[in-house]
């Protein structure tokens, strides 16, 4: 037999127990059945990282850039956004919070530090807030006032041209 | 001639031709045709939490065949069932109920289980296996939030997400993983819609099967007398009480389905499932809040730094997943376990507390 087994024998009704076939299992050797038993496990586990190595890359999405490409992008004029006001505008596809102050304009990004909610400007309260868990934050250096916000806003160049406010980005 | 007298008594009509074939009366029977304790006080919660997961399947299919994953369209496929679709609002609400009762009756079910200590030996892996479903039906909710693209969806998956790239070690990994990219988009949607209509169901499906499979196995729990452990010499008891399974307790079961199911049309009546304006990135609504089931863990992030918050909720459901193997008190009268059942109580009035607070405007 190809297992090393001599098979059983039948003897009214009962089956004797197989006996290992002398040979097959060399004496401190490398045996048959100890070298099929390798062979299966390993088949085994290759067969899974066959299957699970595909789906776990298929399910890892490409990293695309997330930023916006270099350039800059009109935020405002100083007749719509006077001292002490702010605004959240679109640079590309990420959000801005864009603050008039008396140290002049800053803009930083509108993502919350702590849970990543958009940041909203609190002209009574003078700070920007976030409405999450009312994290806040200084508006002349996106520092954090109160609440759990971990880190101060990132903050975002800006230029002004005439009346135009621009975000310049990349 | 034994063939011959089977073939007389099988049932006649349909069943009967099916019968003759596939001879499943012996394995019907099996199933159903077992005695369990009469002392045995499920409350029928098991039972029930199952039942919503039909409603769930039945309403979610319905559901599907209206509903398209993008976001330029999810949020006026929503509004196109809730308000044009015959009965599409009725289905709708449904779903959101039953998904909502699911994890009430899910929870309750852990809670009985827990005070009856039926998770002890013999039961650890039914107890594990329940785990898991409990994590499904919890992934069930996080998935289904999103689709339909309103502004309470996309911001509570946005900071749900979030939460989850706080993890150490794997967070920013799984938060790509979840995200299908840097932000919640396009790739999020058709991510979560594959997974709610598809992974899920069929995981939970399948750990259903296990899990009625053992309890199939090992019968309900006596909440009045512990397991003989073996080896262990324990003093005689007076016999057991049974009652059958078939049809005593079904009939009951089926009668507190029916129940749910009124419930259920009630809820959805009374208080249809809403939609707020559609998401908006650039845009997050004041005092938003994710669904009850969530609020706790939302509140504490209020509290405690980020990666507190975090590894707390998930150090505490590994511990519930595990308890069997972590309690190794015998003992299941609750009188005779005074820490277990204080750190249980302890537990629940934090999450209500939390729950409530994490509420407030």
């Amino acid at each position: 037999m190809s297992d090393g087994f001599t098979p059983g024998i039948e003897d009214g009704g009962r089956t004797t127990a197989p006996q290992p076939r002398v040979g097959a299992t060399g004496p401190g050797g490398f045996g048959r059945r100890r070298f099929v038993r390798y062979l299966m496990g390993f088949s085994i586990v290759s067969s899974l990282a066959m299957i699970v190595t595909p789906i776990v890359g298929f399910l890892i999405p490409t990293r695309t850039a997330s930023g916006t490409e270099g350039g800059r992008v009109l935020a405002g004029t100083l007749d719509t956004l006077p001292i002490g006001s702010g605004a959240v505008v679109a640079v590309g596809a990420k959000p801005a919070v864009v603050v008039n102050t008396t140290a002049g304009i800053k803009a930083y990004s509108a993502i919350c530090t702590h849970l990543g909610c958009i940041v909203a400007w609190d002209a009574p309260a003078n700070t920007i807030v976030c409405p999450c868990h009312d994290g806040r934050f200084n508006p002349a250096t996106g520092a954090v006032v109160s609440g759990p916000p971990p880190a101060p806003l990132t903050p975002l160049t800006t230029a002004v041209e005439g009346n135009d406010i621009y975000i310049v980005t990349g | 001639m034994t063939a011959e007298i089977q073939r007389n008594e099988a049932p006649g009509g349909a069943l009967g031709w099916v019968d003759s074939r596939l001879h499943l009366g012996p394995f019907i029977a099996a199933l159903l045709h077992v005695r369990i304790p009469a002392d045995a006080k499920t409350f029928y919660l098991g039972g029930i939490t199952l039942f919503l997961f039909g409603i769930q399947v039945v309403t979610g299919t319905l559901l599907a065949l209206y509903y398209s994953p993008t976001p330029e369209a999810a949020y006026e496929s929503v509004l196109s069932i809730t308000s044009d679709v015959q009965f599409g609002w009725l289905i709708r609400s449904m779903h959101h109920w039953a998904a909502n009762l699911m994890l009430v009756s899910l929870v309750l079910h852990l809670l009985r289980i827990f005070a009856q200590a039926a998770y002890k030996y013999p039961r650890e892996i039914t107890w594990i296996v329940g785990g898991g479903l409990l994590l499904i039906t919890i992934g069930f909710g996080f998935t289904g939030y999103l689709l339909p693209w309103d502004q309470r969806a996309y911001w509570a998956t946005v900071v749900g997400t979030e939460i989850a790239g706080d993890v150490p070690l794997i967070g920013s990994s799984l938060l790509l993983l979840l995200r299908g990219g840097a932000e919640v988009g396009e790739a999020t949607l058709a991510r979560f819609f594959g997974i709610h209509v598809l992974v899920l169901p069929l995981l939970l499906g399948g750990l259903v099967a296990l899990h009625l499979l053992f309890v199939h196995q090992q019968g309900l729990a006596n909440p009045k007398r512990a397991e003989p452990r073996p080896g262990r010499v324990t003093a005689p008891q007076p016999p057991e009480k049974l009652k059958p399974f078939f049809p005593d307790y079904i009939l009951d079961e089926v009668i507190a389905w029916y129940a749910v199911l009124a419930g259920l049309v009630i809820l959805a009546s009374l208080f249809p499932a809403g939609l707020e304006p559609k998401a908006d990135p650039l845009v997050t609504p004041e005092h938003i809040k994710p669904e009850w089931y969530f609020l706790a863990v939302y509140q504490l992030l209020k509290l405690v730094p980020e990666t507190v918050g975090v590894v707390a909720p998930v150090a505490l459901i590994g511990i519930i997943v595990l308890l069997p193997l972590l309690d190794r008190n015998q003992e299941i009268r609750p009188r005779r376990r005074p820490i277990a059942i204080f750190l249980a109580l302890v537990l629940l009035v934090a999450m209500a507390v939390l729950t409530y607070f994490g509420g407030q405007v």
